[in-house]
């Protein structure tokens, strides 16, 4: 039976049937929807929702109960995300798991409230100290945070690190028809936590490592485990790429508005495709270098000043122009716009082969 | 706090008024605190020049937009820790920081407490709505037990932050409480808090006629009691006023509560400062041989 409701309930709804049991956050226009739809619905499930007095408590809460074993969730914006990176980077050290959401707003500092993509360094390249990585899951429909909030849950338990699901306040916001899962799923009981029964009480959660090679041995371990990511877990969607000779990249909801530029560019002529990426980390750079043996250009479009498009950059390793088309301060790029922009790069690289109403326009 | 010069220009409520009109709803207690404020500094005659007007975010830190003093719009519940900034930056800057409940007692708790503790000079006024507003209606540290939020749909089940037993815990030397509807009495504990030298701490009440339903203009107006019809009630006595804070329910003390005059500030403790010249006004430039002893000098 399909819902009709908003993204950021979708999260919260598909936590708890992802075995979610407990939400620690702070209020955030626009992730605030996901707080209160926890508050709501998590006590039901016999879930426990509190309303912490920063950012900075939720997410250490959210080491207390990952490391205690329970399937834990927070959510935030831009700002929340900031004050959450020292948490993020100790749970990555101290390897628990938890999904964050972030459903991003303008910046930087205040900023607004409206929709950007501006997020993408601090979450996607870890805004923390140290190495380590977040798995950062994008999703473009209400639909999709459903099912990349239950994915995120599996992917941190399985790497045992912390998952984001890295939205904006536009898919946050709205109302799309959504299908969950016909069971609730129950996750297993984690070998290491500390969960008060005698078979786990030699178990130590830490990120402290004080002899260098203990660290290097330490940080290898975690090294492996994204390495190991980058070889499973990618996840990306393609559009229209198997003639593209022009190839749009763009995540979230700019890939909506992408789908409708392919569209209207191949009415017109151009031979435009789509690549997706769902996973931003891991990202899907072996893709990307697939699709330049055959594709001319990249034209990546971002609701920032680009970031994303760094690291399509250093995919493609020179291979083959990059360009970028960005737009930020809450403005959402219409198709309009981008298809416009896209004639014009079509225009420069192949003036030859330009569809011929572009000769006039 | 600093030190007042003579009015250069006059001071009035028309030329205290800011650039942009506020946006709070019709009926917001904020209205009654900016109101209160320009009225303490029309008082006391200080020039807007002479003022810094520093806020975190929420409603009630929109506050420094809608007055004609310096203002700064700072990160959420880091306001005190910016303020601390000014004040050595500038000590004789007035420095006036505005918030919310949330902002200064939830996300800024921490530095509430340090601020307090150091004796800061400064004036902290918190519209108190026991709610979020600008967030559309969360639970707030100061919400009651058993109140309904967005955010706790089934009622609050927290003991909320008494400020005033906090204020004076953490070693406020300037604790009162006022309501935004008694305008006199505020104006009032403002031009005190502003005189004061050291932390000034005013919480006021400050409804949210939006988002919290629970405490209104009508639930206070029949509780509330000011200090200062006791004649016997004596605001240097730390442990009377102690006992005030634990007052809540059919009776809530309002009014100054604590004063302790004499202990030094942060600045005045500051010896770089004893000369009394600020930061930000002297020379930069330090005399060569003092530089060079320092490259040399080993720790
Ligand atoms: C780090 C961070 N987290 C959350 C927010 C969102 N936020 C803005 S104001 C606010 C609380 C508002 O409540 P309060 O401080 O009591 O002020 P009021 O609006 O009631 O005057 C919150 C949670 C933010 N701006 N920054
Ligand atoms: S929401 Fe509440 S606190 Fe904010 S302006 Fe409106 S009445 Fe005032």
């Amino acid at each position: 039976m399909k819902q009709l409701i908003k993204g950021n309930e979708a999260i919260v709804k598909s936590a708890i049937l992802a075995g979610c049991r407990a939400f620690y956050g702070y209020p955030i226009t626009p992730a605030s929807e996901i707080a209160e739809a926890a508050a709501l619905y998590l006590p039901r499930a016999g879930g426990v929702f509190l309303q912490a007095e920063s950012e900075v408590a939720a997410i250490n809460m959210l080491y207390g109960a990952a490391a205690a074993g329970v399937r834990a969730l927070t959510a935030s914006s831009g700002p929340g995300i900031s004050l959450m990176q020292e948490g993020i980077s100790y749970l990555a050290g101290a390897e628990l798991p938890c999904v964050i959401a972030d459903i991003m707003r303008g910046g930087p500092g205040l900023g607004n409230i409206a929709p950007e993509q501006g997020d993408y360094n601090q979450v996607v390249k870890g805004g923390g100290h140290g190495n380590y990585r977040t798995l950062v899951l994008a999703p473009d429909s209400v639909q999709e945070m459903a099912d990349l909030t239950r994915l995120a849950f599996d992917l941190a338990d399985e790497y045992r690190n912390p998952v984001v699901v890295l939205a904006d306040g536009y898919t946050g916001q709205m109302m799309e028809p959504v299908e969950f899962p016909a069971a609730a799923m129950l996750p297993r009981r984690p070998a290491w936590a500390v969960d008060g029964t005698a078979a786990t009480r030699r178990n130590l959660i830490t990120s402290i490592y004080l002899e260098p090679d203990q660290l290097e041995a330490h940080v290898r371990k975690l090294e492996t485990k994204y390495r190991r990511a980058e070889q499973q877990a990618v996840r990306f969607e393609s559009h229209r790429t198997e003639d593209a000779e022009i190839v749009l990249v763009g995540y979230g909801i700019v890939a909506r508005i992408l789908k409708a530029v392919v569209e209207q560019a191949r009415a017109q002529g151009l031979a435009v495709g789509l690549l997706r990426p769902i996973t931003l980390y891991p990202f899907p750079a072996a893709e990307l270098r697939r699709l330049s043996r055959q594709a001319l250009a990249f034209l990546v479009v971002e609701m920032s000043t680009g970031q994303m498009v760094e690291d399509v950059r250093l995919a493609l390793e020179g291979r083959r122009p990059v360009e970028f088309y960005g737009r930020c301060g809450g403005n959402v790029p219409s198709a309009e716009e981008i298809l416009r922009w896209v004639r014009e790069r079509a225009d420069h690289y192949w003036p030859a082969f330009a569809p011929e109403e572009m000769a006039d326009a | 706090m600093a030190t007042t010069t003579v009015e250069a220009v006059p001071v009035t409520m028309a030329n205290l008024k800011g650039r942009v009109d506020p946006d709070w709803c019709p009926g917001c207690g904020d209205f009654g605190v900016l109101a209160a404020y320009q009225k303490a500094l029309v008082e006391l005659r200080i020039q807007p020049h002479q003022v810094v007007t520093i806020s975190g975010i929420g409603c009630s830190s929109n506050l420094p937009g809608f007055i004609h003093t310096y203002g700064m719009h700072t990160l959420h519940g880091r306001s005190l820790a910016v303020a601390t900034g000014v004040k050595l930056a500038n000590h004789h800057l007035h420095v006036v920081v505005t918030g919310g409940d949330g902002d200064g007692f939830g996300i800024g708790g921490n530095h509430f407490v340090h601020t307090m503790r150091r004796n800061v000079d400064l004036l902290y006024i918190v519209m108190d709505n026991q709610i979020y507003g600008l967030t559309t209606g969360q639970t707030s540290p100061t919400s009651r037990v058993g109140m309904k939020t967005k955010s706790m749909p089934f009622g609050n089940i927290e003991e909320p932050v008494n400020p005033m037993a906090l204020a004076l815990a953490a070693g406020a030397t300037f604790v009162a409480r006022g309501i935004s509807s008694e305008q006199k009495h505020l104006t009032e504990l403002l031009k005190q808090g502003l005189m004061h030298k050291g932390f000034a701490f005013v919480d006021v009440f400050s409804p949210c006629v939006t988002y919290n339903h629970d405490n209104t203009y009508q639930w206070f107006r029949p509780r509330v009691k000011k200090l200062e019809d006791d004649p016997g009630y004596d605001p240097s006595n730390w442990y009377a006023a102690m006992e005030k804070a634990q007052m809540w329910g059919e009776e809530i003390p309002i009014g100054r509560f604590f004063q302790r005059t004499g202990l030094p500030s942060l600045h005045g403790n500051e010896p770089i400062l004893a000369d009394d010249v600020p930061l930000a006004h002297r020379d930069p430039r330090i005399a060569p041989d003092l530089a060079r002893q320092f490259v040399e000098e080993l720790m």
